[in-house]
């Protein structure tokens, strides 16, 4: 797969996500089915129904793997990035948490999540929440300018991953946290699987092995890496489906190997630290 | 303003305001010197996209 094929397959399906999302009724209601399903994959992956209650209607897009823990660890006046904010439903919940003395900014580089995150925000009335597009391997903040770093299952679709971490670390203000929720892989995917770019929007494909993925994170020079929970992901819930349909598609796979692939894909919320006074290490938090 | 970087060189960008309400900036521009270039602000939303990922 070319680099920029994924990239461009990573925003065209994102963009038909939230563009699926609000087309059937204006708004997103409960009439089109989309909202309910969103909401009952979000409760299955530990959000409270007041957390889903308390953001704009059509924030949630049901696509995260879930990061109520970094969310309960906000403090009043912190500011707060969000990796891959899509339309915006936890930067509403952070923005709830940081309240008016704090900030929290999305970034994500689908322009239609983007807008749709604006739309949420107006709809919400949070003064305290911004989106800007952006990448996530390029991330436009000042160096040591953020107290949390956040994400919800987003990296995985990063190319990049070392480099993400390295702008994550150096965003971050010495002794700021990285709480991140993502899927990884217990074991490498079958070929079929690796190579399917509908199962890398879907977020599998993209998926590093669970190991690798901390050493990445370690190698940007966080200190204090460590997994704070861990669930098994079904397959079918990716996304709301590319991948289980890549996977389902393949007419090779027997039901035996679909369970294996489940069985290999875990969903890990991760924390980690930018040392207090910051090392030698920390590859790219120097590259002004 | 104090936490948009640049994403190029994440230097400090410089604010033209084209059109503003009393909550934020609709519609401006965010300028680089170093890099030369031109982010734009559309709806709200700056454009922080590197340059080559940009439509």
């Amino acid at each position: 797969m070319k680099e920029e094929e994924i990239k461009k397959a990573v925003r065209e399906g994102y963009a038909r996500t939230v563009k699926t999302g609000n087309s059937c009724c204006g708004a997103v209601t409960s009439c089109c089915g989309q909202v309910s399903m969103a909401e009952s994959i979000s409760r299955s992956i530990g959000y409270a129904d007041e957390d889903l209650a308390s953001v704009p209607e059509g924030a949630n897009l049901g696509l995260g793997c879930g990061n109520p823990i970094a969310l309960a660890s906000l403090k009043e006046g912190e500011v707060v990035l969000d990796l891959g904010s899509g339309a915006g439903f936890d930067c509403f919940l952070a923005a709830n948490r940081v309240g008016k003395t704090g900030r929290v900014i999305g970034v994500d580089m689908t322009p239609e999540m983007l807008d749709a995150a604006r739309r949420n925000a107006r709809q919400g009335g949070q003064a305290n929440v911004e989106f800007r597009l952006g990448e996530l391997e390029n991330l436009p903040a000042a160096d040591n300018s953020v107290d949390v770093v956040i994400s919800n299952c987003v990296i995985n679709l990063v190319l990049d991953k070392s480099r993400a971490f390295g702008e994550a670390y150096r965003v971050l203000k010495p002794g700021g946290r990285l709480m991140i929720s993502d899927l990884v892989l217990l074991k490498e995917l079958p070929e079929g699987i690796k190579n399917s770019i509908a199962a890398y929007v879907g977020c599998l494909s993209g998926a590093s092995l669970r190991d690798e993925y901390l050493a990445l994170i370690r190698a940007a020079g966080f200190e204090d890496v460590g997994i704070v929970d861990e669930a098994s992901f079904p397959v079918d819930l990716m996304a709301n489906d590319p991948s289980a349909a890549a996977v389902l598609g393949d007419q090779q796979t027997t039901a035996e190997s679909l369970a294996d692939i489940a069985g290999s894909v875990v969903s890990v919320k991760v924390q980690g630290r930018k040392p207090k006074k910051p090392g030698t290490k920390g590859g790219q938090s120097s590259r002004r | 303003m104090d936490i948009l970087a640049c994403p190029v060189c994440k230097g400090d960008l410089q604010l033209t305001v084209v059109e503003e309400n009393t909550k934020e900036i609709v519609t401006g521009s965010l300028y680089c010197a170093k890099c030369r270039e031109t982010y734009p602000i559309e709806d709200a939303i700056p454009n922080l996209l590197p340059p080559d990922l940009r439509d």
